[in-house]
């Protein structure tokens, strides 16, 4: 029984590593720019909502209307900014190891 | 009878049912909950019944997922999220076969009641708040003490409490919205064809190209759907990651 070739497989061997690598370092799907945008504006929109309903809520119990619905929602206008500052720098992230990983392919 | 593309989201119930006050009919929601489930569970037997070292295709389908979610996992919580595949992988599943069945003609989308995205992301944010409080004790609410001065913390606690508090509204919203908006639109255009489909007999030619311009733009549109049902249930699962991880590590990640 003749042995198989070793540089045949040794070359094998090899292209299925580059084929496995590519495959398991390939970034999962970059968002496209309607998710970003609709990413965005879900967490800048929620958290105003909720800074407003707790202030309202919290009016509401404490018959102090309307001072906590204003503070809150300021307050809800700034974690809506902090949120998105901080999807940003995710989406950032993930990016940049997207174009790292483009790069040494 | 005139078309109403919000007609679709109604729930409606199959099997009346009432307990005391409560109404616990078994509904059109209910039984695609239950197809998607059923579809689930069947589907992953099947394919891992078989356990070949050389995959069949099922088999080949399953292992994606399976490594899929594991490297999402890994790449978003690190090691220690991995204890938290089996609840990670379910809920992906079921938001995309949810969304996926969603798309058949006939069917009824589960994850465009807002009811199922809050009950789903409520989860989540509890299992996120148990592990938290589970790992680090009292130690976890230094989660919402950013590091920064004295003077300003009387602002950002608050501001880190409400960022905090929006992730289940901004999690749920999200995937019901995209639902919502996607099959709408599905409807309306599919309304088109029907409508302009009609110009088609007039006697005028350059008609023709506007009559079926409808069609092939709700084949383009189905497509994007496709792709909408994929990309929310990843979004739905990386974030869950997220915030897991957040509770897991605290501010390691800064």
């Amino acid at each position: 029984m003749p042995a198989p070739e070793p540089d045949d497989l040794r070359a094998l061997g090899q292209k299925l590593d580059q084929a496995t690598a590519k495959e398991t370092r390939k970034p999962v799907e970059a968002p496209s720019a309607m998710g970003i945008a609709f990413r965005f504006a879900t967490e800048l929109g929620a958290a105003l909502f909720v800074g407003a309903g707790l202030g309202w809520l919290l009016d509401k119990f404490l018959h102090t209307s309307p001072i906590f619905l204003i503070v809150l929602f300021c307050l809800g206008a700034a974690a809506g900014i902090r949120n998105v500052m901080r999807a940003a720098a995710e989406l950032n992230a993930r990016a940049a190891e997207a174009a790292k990983n483009d790069k040494e392919q | 009878m005139a078309m109403n593309p919000m007609e679709q989201f109604e729930v409606k119930p199959l099997v009346p049912l009432h307990v005391g006050h409560y109404d616990v009919s078994f509904t059109n929601q209910s039984l695609w909950m239950c197809v998607v489930v059923a579809a689930s569970i069947g589907f992953f037997l099947y394919a891992s019944s078989s356990r070949s070292l050389v995959p069949t295709r099922a088999q080949s389908m399953a292992e994606i997922a399976y490594e899929f979610v594991g490297n999402m996992i890994q790449s978003a919580s690190g090691e220690a999220g991995l204890r938290f595949f089996p609840f990670v992988f379910t809920i992906f599943m079921f938001v995309l076969l949810s969304n996926f069945f969603g798309l058949l003609p006939g069917s009824f989308t589960v994850t465009s009641q807002i009811a199922v995205t809050f009950a789903l992301a409520a989860m989540v944010i509890l299992t996120v708040i148990v592990t938290g409080f589970a790992r680090h004790g009292l130690g976890f609410l230094m989660l919402f003490v950013p590091k920064a001065p004295w003077y300003l913390l009387i602002l950002l606690v608050p501001i880190e409490i409400i960022s905090f508090l929006t992730r289940p509204i901004s999690l749920s919203v999200r995937l019901f919205a995209n639902m919502l908006a996607g099959h709408t639109m599905l409807k309306v255009f599919a309304g088109f064809v029907i409508a302009l489909g009609a110009t088609a007999i007039s006697p005028k030619p350059w008609f023709a190209p506007i009559s079926i311009a409808p069609a092939f733009l709700i084949v383009a549109i189905t497509a994007l759907e496709i792709l909408v049902a994929f990309l929310q249930a990843y979004v739905f699962a990386i974030l869950t990651c997220i915030y897991l991880n957040e509770a897991l590590h605290l501010h390691d990640h800064h």
